[in-house]
């Protein structure tokens, strides 16, 4: 009796080892089809499902890795899906954080990086030659870099354009400047005064704008503080006093009430109004262009340059940001990691998204190769914003709250008209919360 | 004891373990990213939840939930078994009819409000007919709230107008019999037969809808993000945002029994309360 009692345990606890993967040793060479002997074993994450074209290109471009340095190194593809938030893959890091069953290289959402970075997630990379470097665009190599060292090197680019319809302008008798001279804040304004008879007829608004929750909110608006001489937090990522609730934000949020008090946007969210032609102006991903081309034929689409600040200065400020790759702490083959960060970011293997998920590539060499960005003047707009005024996301640990704090100080001045000074200064304070776990020891 | 085992070590790893750490991690600053330096803060946590306006603002949301959903969906729910159990022809039609929105997704259920419950929706469009104005619903900070309330006592009814179903089927017919040769009113026999006799099912019933709405996530998360201005950030939605999206396990965990402890106490209250009812109407019966 007893020794069925034990064996029904043990049964269990296998069961339950199984269930819940107990830590998966490196395989030995001849496991795994393609793992040879003397090539040296690299295991990557990344954060989708085969299923999809972005999961089927990671796949292909390790593949062609596998290819390029037989026998040197064999690296081995996992995926693991993650929600609209980020969670499911994740939260799979943070378990392996505590447990120690890192991969060798991993994806790294672009704000992340500073936070995975101090708190040694990531370790940089093995030093880059110039020839290397500069195969990069310089928003990829930015983003990437904390406190002076190259992380993380993403394949990816992403850009938000200002889209206008055509058809609404023309009516209105807007023209749109060229990228080195866009409208300024009062500008725009005038120019969606003289828009906003237009889009009344057909019951829309001149702009089709939101501040979802999210993180749509900070990478779409974020534009509008940088160009007029604000910031969310300093250099070092450590002090948001004085920045976030700087008299130049105060302006900015000001200045988005604007937008809403005259009535260029709606107060709630109206759904496709862009899309369905009742809007001149949308703020919205590279994406939207081929939602346009695909689903809407009939909206006539151009893409204007991003709006800037009275005083700008001709600063790099508009949005970008994409999945990165980077080399784990926990890997001691920093540069068969490095190696594989660099390929799966290379031209070859952006190019192949590119063309598969119409995401902007984060190489030079890329973005040549791709017809699309010299015979569709949209694209080739967002490649143009995208490569000489792409401006990162701020650089801090404590990222996720000052994404929150953005959204919600928008959506309470603007919307719910809350005091704007006030907010800002309540945003600083749960900053300066989340900061504390880093400045402690400056204290 | 062979038959126990298995699920008292399934029990162990996934329900016993995780409680006893989170106890644990709720008196430290384990942080997800950098688990080696977490130290022993004592009952700093607690003390920071209770200054902490998000949490409090939270906490606030949650319990208005429950103060509208608890009596809306409960008497909601007895209110369609009544009538079902009425209802002579197509009873099986309206039970499943009223029960199937308990088994689609709330994550499906939620889409589908969300375009209900849009500015050029049907909602809007059949208020319009009446000459009502367009409403913000889930787009506004009074709104909003009572808006998920309502859309989520609609998903859950049907589940425990089932119980309430099976409860009046369950009342001995004498009773009525006897009442009806009494001359006695319908709702005398409401009052004075259906009810008492659902009683223990009545306690189950908003025990049940208490604790699920305490546990509210998935409609906030989907249909308003928490928003507008933090209107429907439920307890749950804090806590999945402290731990998961800014890493702060040992925080998130000192929500997690926060949490538990309150809908314990909530929990005893109402047993108690709806217990205490019950003897007095059985005392006054005698």
């Amino acid at each position: 009796m007893r020794r069925k009692l034990l064996a029904v345990i043990a049964l269990m606890l296998s069961a339950v080892c199984l269930l819940t993967g107990c830590q998966t040793s490196v395989p030995s060479p001849g496991d795994i089809e393609g793992y040879d002997d003397g090539e040296e074993y690299l295991s990557i994450w990344v954060h989708t499902i085969e299923d999809t074209d972005e999961g089927w290109c990671y796949k292909e471009s390790v593949r062609k890795f596998n290819e390029a340095y037989n026998g040197k190194y064999f690296a081995d593809i996992e995926f693991i899906p993650r929600n609209d938030s980020g969670g499911g893959y994740s939260d799979k890091i943070n378990a392996s954080v505590m447990s120690g069953g890192l991969p060798d290289v991993i994806t790294v959402d672009g704000p992340n990086i500073a936070a995975y970075a101090v708190n040694n997630i990531i370790q940089p990379l093995a030093p880059l030659t110039e020839q290397e470097r500069s195969e990069y665009l310089a928003s990829i190599l930015d983003q990437g870099t904390y406190n002076g060292k190259l992380y993380a090197l993403g394949a990816m680019e992403s850009s938000v354009g200002l889209y206008y319809n055509k058809d609404i302008l023309k009516s209105a008798g807007v023209t749109v400047p060229e990228a080195d001279d866009p409208w300024t804040f009062s500008e725009f304004l005038e120019v969606l005064e003289k828009v906003k008879p237009v889009v009344a007829e057909k019951n829309g608004y001149a702009l089709d704008m939101t501040f979802p929750v999210g993180e749509a909110t900070i990478y779409y608006y974020a534009p509008f503080f940088w160009s007029n001489g604000g910031d969310m937090i300093d250099e070092t990522g450590l002090v948001a006093d004085g920045v976030f609730n700087s008299e130049k934000n105060k302006e900015t949020v000001e200045y988005f009430k604007t937008l809403l008090d005259k009535g260029y946007m709606s107060a709630v969210p109206v759904d496709k109004l862009f899309e369905s032609g009742r809007a001149a102006f949308k703020f919205d991903g590279a994406w939207e262009v081929n939602t346009i081309y695909t689903s809407y034929p009939d909206i006539n689409i151009g893409v204007a340059p991003y709006i800037v600040g009275e005083d700008w200065n001709g600063e790099r400020y508009t949005p970008t940001g994409s999945w990165a790759f980077a080399a784990t702490s926990k890997t001691e083959k920093l540069e068969g990691a490095t190696e594989l960060v660099k390929w799966m970011s290379g031209a070859e293997s952006g190019s192949l998204l590119c063309q598969k998920t119409k995401s902007l590539p984060s190489t030079y060499k890329a973005f040549e190769e791709n017809d699309i960005f010299r015979t569709d003047e949209n694209y080739r707009a967002l490649y143009n914003q995208l490569s000489k005024y792409g401006h990162p996301r701020p650089k801090t640990p404590v990222y996720p709250q000052v994404s929150t704090s953005f959204q919600q100080t928008l959506e309470n001045c603007v919307l719910s008209g809350l005091d704007i000074q006030s907010e800002l200064n309540k945003s600083v304070e749960r900053i300066n919360a989340k900061l504390k776990r880093y400045t402690y020891d400056n204290e | 004891m062979a038959f126990f085992g298995p699920a008292l070590v399934l029990l162990t790893i996934f329900l016993f373990i995780p409680m006893i750490l989170t106890l644990i991690f709720s008196f430290t600053d384990f942080f997800a990213l950098n688990p080696d330096i977490t130290h022993f803060v004592g009952f700093e946590n607690y003390s920071q939840l209770f200054h902490d306006e998000d949490f409090r603002q939270a906490f606030g949301n949650t319990v208005r939930f429950m103060l509208i959903i608890v009596p809306l969906q409960g008497l909601g729910a007895l209110s369609l078994a009544l009538l079902i159990n009425k209802v002579t022809h197509c009873k099986k039609y309206f039970k499943v009819a009223f029960f199937v929105p308990v088994v689609m997704s709330l994550a499906v259920v939620s889409t589908l409000w969300i375009q209900i419950f849009s500015p050029e929706g049907i909602l809007n469009s059949i208020l319009g007919n009446f000459g009502i104005d367009p409403q913000p619903f889930i787009n506004s900070a009074s709104q909003a709230l009572p808006s998920i309330a309502v859309m989520s006592s609609w998903q859950g009814m049907g589940y425990q107008m089932i119980i309430f179903l099976g409860g009046l089927q369950a009342i001995n017919p004498a009773l009525y019999e006897a009442a009806e040769m009494d001359h006695a009113s319908g709702w005398k026999k409401f009052k004075d037969i259906t009810l008492p006799e659902l009683k223990p099912l009545c306690i189950f019933v908003f025990i049940t809808i208490t604790i699920g709405a305490f546990r509210m996530l998935v409609q906030p998360m989907i249909m308003t993000g928490g928003g507008p201005s933090h209107s429907t950030y439920t307890m749950v939605y804090d806590i999945y945002e402290t731990g998961t999206v800014n890493w702060e396990i040992g925080l998130a965990s000192t929500m997690s029994i926060v949490f538990a402890f309150f809908v314990m106490i909530l929990t005893v209250i109402q047993t108690v309360v709806t217990k205490e009812r019950g003897n007095k109407h059985a005392d006054k019966k005698k």
